[in-house]
């Protein structure tokens, strides 16, 4: 996996799939969802190798940094419904 | 006296007939009959603008920074041509919307929504409607369990139903219901519910999917007529009464975990 496909936690744009596996990036994670076989066969290698390209990239940058325990979502606002 | 009543008549003719015909479109492939849905709650068509790309068109709104619909014409021969399609993508604002009007990438940071595919980007059939659909025009806030889970297996469902019957007339949106709404980052509003309907247009059937945007959210199979009460859009302007009250048997939505291994 080239950086310029994926740098993790840099933006909110990168998006990878590998299989029916989905990577997305966003700046505070790292999205995987779906599921994926690695068969033992060339194809099963290529995207092995993919995928650990990616969690390569992400462990490493966040083994830089000085993480908190556990990150929380910012809540969202509550508006008077515009179409009621 | 006589006169202003004729006159009158005549005016409100004109008026329910302009109401009842379809909304215009510079995209019309991607629409049953051509046809446009029409927005019947007025206040949808605040802020309202139309983008045509080659595997869907949105009707988005600035008022929600979502799309209110994503339209598709899904056929078998374009499902066989997208599999195996590389997909590696990037989110995008889009930039046929005003800014003032667009959701914007940090819109959706730090909030745990998903930023979930309207038209799917599994539906998608060559690099260019596939990145075409990565646009946020095309995309609104989604519980992650919802998007990668029961929205994800009523995707999944639609694709094998377009592989059964050949073609298929799509359209996918949110509904924004009751007093309150949530917003994301200032800007971007929760749908309440999502929406899948389907018209076929070779059994003149149609039936819609409808799924709670909320974790553990479960399937329900409704008529277009149901669908129309709750979205206020005429989502299929041709149906005759009998197509829009009878709902399709649709196939049953089975999660990935449920689905099993291939």
């Amino acid at each position: 996996m080239k950086k310029n496909e994926f740098t993790p936690f840099e933006n909110e744009a990168d998006c990878v799939q590998i299989g029916d596996l989905t990577i997305e990036n966003r700046v505070d994670r790292v999205s995987i969802f779906g599921s994926l076989d690695l068969t033992l066969d060339k194809e099963g290698l290529k995207m092995a190798k993919e995928l650990k390209g990616i969690l390569d990239l992400t462990l490493s940058e966040m083994e830089k940094l000085d993480l908190p325990a556990k990150i929380t979502a910012l809540a969202p606002e509550t508006i008077k419904n515009p179409f009621a | 006296m006589q006169h202003r009543t004729f006159s009158l008549l005549a005016v409100s003719m004109l008026l329910s007939a302009s109401i009842a015909s379809a909304a215009q479109t510079s995209c019309p492939e991607h629409f049953a009959n051509g046809q446009a849905p029409d927005l019947v709650n007025q206040k949808l068509a605040a802020k309202n603008l139309e983008v045509c790309y080659s595997g869907y068109v949105a009707r988005h709104s600035g008022v929600t920074r979502t799309p209110l619909y994503s339209a598709e014409h899904l056929t078998r021969e374009r499902l066989l041509q997208g599999k195996g399609l590389k997909r590696q993508s990037k989110f995008y604002p889009d930039p046929n919307i005003p800014a003032s009007e667009r959701a914007e990438l940090h819109h959706y940071a730090r909030s745990g929504y998903d930023r979930g595919h309207v038209a799917p980007s599994a539906d998608m059939f060559d690099l260019q409607s596939q990145q075409e659909c990565f646009s946020l025009a095309n995309m609104v806030p989604q519980e992650p369990s919802v998007n990668r889970g029961i929205w994800e297996a009523v995707e999944s469902a639609t694709r094998k139903l377009t592989k059964d019957r050949g073609d298929l007339y799509v359209v996918t949106g949110p509904i924004f219901s009751g007093d309150n709404i949530q917003r994301i980052g200032g800007a971007v509003m929760v749908p309440t519910q999502m929406f899948k309907a389907i018209y076929d247009p070779k059994r003149h059937e149609a039936g819609a999917y409808l799924v709670a945007n909320t974790e553990g959210a479960q399937v329900q199979i409704i008529s277009i007529r149901q669908l129309e009460q709750l979205s206020g859009i005429r989502i299929f302007p041709a149906l005759d009464n009998q197509m829009k009250d009878n709902a399709m048997r649709l196939p049953e939505p089975k999660e990935r975990k449920r689905r099993g291994g291939r």
